[in-house]
């Protein structure tokens, strides 16, 4: 990950306390019409009444019949990767899907979207011991959305990612069986089970990876540093029309980091993001990292 | 319109073969772990504990002739016993650094029968031995997660004191009550983490750890698994890697917290004793300081110089890594670090005698311990198998096979490949491993993926040595929030013959 401009070092030196980094991708990426809540978040989905629902990302999967939830996955980590849900039969297990997301602002060095995003996977998967990968990335279209699918299988397991880009995130369903049929038949039910919320709801704000830089800051407060020292810290924004902060997302931390950052960004101001020369909120990424200082 | 079944012919060919296993008597593991036969049974079954000599112990190949003699006058210091006189106390958890780095050497993790029970109450000591502490149980260290009144603790609450004994009179200071700490479900446990090899990780930089993380990252992401978070130094930011959570930046920090932590000896790393009983001082601090003249006047003049953590941390960095079981496991067919046989016997010999200036030697009492219940070395065709299953399913994604170290200033070791099966990052293991203990970054949930070679010798698994079974501490793996619940689900869907191999070529590292 590259790290901010050289103006957030400035107020580094300025601040002259503990001190913070914050770093960006240089990239925007930007996904507009996704129809999902401005203010969920991505763990927040769950099951109820035989579909997984996610307000975040304005997703709904309808659970195969006869399914339920799995154990919970584990909390968002430091990289801001989720498990969002796992799905198991309820009889025999002999089949898993798991529903997982990856933060597109905190991947390090970045990608282009969900179809490269199925590239580098088929291509890590390649030297695997024992893996068989299908040669084709299948470009599949559930509603609006395009995703995109890397069939696999080793060890009499078979396996399928399919994947999409959702608010700056790759969501994707990895689907686990111990024959081809049932895989094929899980993922071939995708684009009758999973929904969106439908055009005309509330718009999820566009995603911009690198609006809270330096340029767009009108007023900053830094967090104070409390906890461990230099452990990245993933943080969502959304700015307001206005260029106030709406909403904070501190995605891991300790509770008292995330008081902490809390506290200070709710008290930023940005210049008003524009969409065709009219103000838009807009929802961005900041990595926090506390320095300890000698 | 998805795609329909999109897997080649040579797939479906597999998939038949897969249900005709299905079909015939080999079964699958429905999740909750249990007993069963061996590979033509009902369910798999740990191997046990791989017999023949320890696979361990010896020094790296190619040390020169300073190093080596380094590494045997190390290695009679972290065999030594210590008494009060020599710094041990006022509270300890054992009384010598290979007392309970034993199995299946010296270095290695809890030996057969369990030292501490006899340490309560040697030279006249009065401890009671807590519940938890067992003969043929492993060698502990207590944690309490809380104080009393609600705030994280976290700290090693030591098992034992030195009242009573004839080298401590006037000390009076009492145990903790661990009877009231197990009522309020406030102890949680940790067993020794073996120390060989630790010199190649040691050597690994910063960098390598993380390409070596990026290579599985991928495959991580599939299985729920978030690869590459590391624990930290609050001091420099740099990757810590030792412990059970990756709390000690280095070998020398490790071994200077582990001697006042364990043993209750100050050192220049750690001055201060814990316990500030002023009846229970009887040495001026530190009690283990670098020596102004050579009393052994030994063959390695640097370690008759070095202090007692200096000498331990030589003896971790020179020792060699754990041999793989011969011409059973790719890992083993690939591994170049490994000492030789020679080496490791003339180290660890069952009855060898380790004369030391400070103490009298433990290694004849906690050697030879896997011989109780040893095993054979399951065949090289299921272990092989074993690998490829290992990768495959995905447990490969946190033990990491391979890691690379830099530029070393031991021979023979920089830009080695070698393989310790970690990827020395935190992981969140679950409701079902959790401990509660924060430790730098990592916190109640995470923990360090523990290196994996060296595993065919050992006795005990996971952070608390809770199972000898390593078919129960794969299953202990998979709980709510934890990043294995999905290789677990991946084990459980194998044939009952590919867990087998798993586990055979688990017991061949």
């Amino acid at each position: 990950m590259r790290r901010a401009p050289a103006v957030c070092a400035g107020i580094l030196m300025a601040g002259g306390i503990m001190g913070w980094f914050a770093w960006r991708h240089d990239a925007a990426i930007l996904l507009r019409g996704i129809m999902a809540s401005a203010d969920g978040r991505p763990e927040n989905g769950k099951v109820a009444e035989g579909r997984y629902k996610n307000d975040y990302f304005g997703l709904s999967y309808r659970l195969p019949p006869e399914w339920t939830v799995g154990e919970a996955g584990p909390d968002p980590s430091q990289s801001a990767y989720y498990v969002l849900s796992t799905l198991v039969p309820e009889g025999e297990p002999n089949a898993t899907i798991m529903i997982a997301a990856q933060d597109m602002f905190f991947v390090g060095e970045g990608h282009a979207g969900a179809a490269d995003q199925a590239r580098d996977f088929q291509r890590a998967l390649s030297t695997v011991a024992g893996m068989t990968i299908d040669p084709d990335v299948a470009e599949i279209k559930v509603g609006d959305h395009a995703f995109y699918r890397v069939n696999y299988h080793g060890v009499g397991l078979y396996r399928s990612m399919v994947a999409a880009e959702i608010r700056c995130h790759i969501v994707s369903f990895n689907v686990t069986a111990r024959d081809s049929a049932l895989v094929a038949s899980l993922v071939h039910a995708f684009d009758r089970d999973i929904s969106f919320a439908p055009t005309g709801g509330a718009s999820a704000p566009p995603c911009a990876e690198d609006y809270a830089d330096s340029d767009n800051v009108l007023h900053r407060v830094l967090p104070v540093p409390v906890g461990p020292r230099f452990v990245p810290i993933p943080v969502r924004i959304i700015v307001g029309p206005d260029g106030s902060v709406t909403n904070v997302h501190v995605i891991h931390a300790t509770d008292d980091q995330r008081r902490s950052i809390e506290t200070a960004l709710y008290q930023w101001k940005l210049k008003p993001y524009r969409v065709g020369g009219r103000a838009s909120p807009v929802e961005t990424g900041l990595l926090f990292k506390f320095r300890g200082d000698s | 319109m998805l795609g329909a079944a999109a897997w080649s012919g040579s797939v479906v060919t597999e998939a038949q073969a897969q249900m005709r296993n299905q079909n015939g008597a080999d079964h699958h593991r429905g999740g909750g772990g249990g007993g069963g036969g061996g590979g033509g049974g009902a369910q798999a079954t740990d191997p046990g504990v791989r017999g023949g000599p320890p696979g361990a112990g010896g020094p790296l190949p190619g040390l020169s002739a300073p190093e080596l003699a380094f590494f045997k006058a190390a290695t009679d210091v972290f065999t030594e016993v210590e008494a009060v006189p020599n710094g041990l106390g006022p509270r300890f958890n054992l009384d010598s650094c290979a007392g309970c780095h034993a199995g299946p050497a010296v270095g290695g993790s809890s030996p057969a029968t369990n030292p501490e029970v006899a340490d309560a109450t040697a030279n006249g000591a009065t401890n009671t031995v807590p519940s938890f502490i067992t003969t043929n149980g492993p060698t502990r260290e207590a944690r309490f997660v809380r104080n009393p009144d609600g705030t994280p603790d976290g700290g090693v609450h030591d098992l034992f004191v030195i009242t009573g004994r004839a080298d401590a009179q006037g000390c009076n200071i009492q145990q903790p009550n661990f009877a009231a700490a197990l009522a309020a479900n406030n102890v949680i446990f940790r067993i020794p983490t073996p120390v060989f090899g630790l010199g190649l990780v040691e050597a690994v930089p910063d960098s390598g750890l993380q390409a070596a993380a990026g290579t599985v990252a991928q495959q991580a992401g599939s299985l729920g698994i978030a690869s590459g978070v590391f624990n930290t130094s609050g001091n420099d930011g740099t990757i810590t890697r030792f412990g059970w959570k990756a709390q000690n930046k280095s070998l020398l920090i490790f071994a200077g917290e582990a001697y006042n932590v364990e043993e209750g000896v100050t050192n220049d790393a750690f001055p201060n004793e814990r316990e500030t009983n002023p009846n229970c001082q009887f040495n001026p601090l530190p009690e283990s300081t670098s020596n102004f003249t050579d009393a052994t006047n030994g063959a390695s003049p640097v370690a008759g110089f070095s202090q007692d953590i200096v000498n331990f941390a030589a003896f971790m960095r020179f020792l060699a890594p754990p041999t793989p079981a011969s011409g059973t496991s790719p890992a083993a067919q690939s591994t170049s670090m490994t000492s030789t046989a020679a080496n490791s016997a003339s180290m660890t010999g069952g009855t060898v005698q380790v004369a030391s200036a400070g103490g009298t030697s433990v290694l004849s009492a906690v050697s030879g311990t896997s011989s109780n219940s040893a095993a054979p070395a399951a065949s090289g065709a299921s272990t092989s198998r074993g690998a490829q299953v290992f990768s495959n399913i995905g447990c490969a994604a946190c033990h990491v096979q391979n890691q690379t170290t830099g530029k070393a200033v031991i021979t023979g070791i920089s830009n080695e490949t070698f393989q310790p099966f970690s990827d020395f990052a935190l992981h969140q293991m679950g409701t079902g491993l959790a401990d509660g203990v924060s430790q730098g970054a990592a916190n109640g949930t995470q923990f360090r993926s523990a290196p994996l070679w060296g595993v065919g010798q050992r006795l005990f698994f996971l952070h608390d040595g809770r199972t000898s079974d390593l078919v129960q501490a794969i299953e202990q793996h998979s709980s709510n929030g934890s990043e294995a619940n999905g290789v677990i689900r991946n084990f459980n869907m194998l044939s009952v013959s590919d867990q087998q191999a798993v586990l055979n070529f688990l017991r061949s590292l």
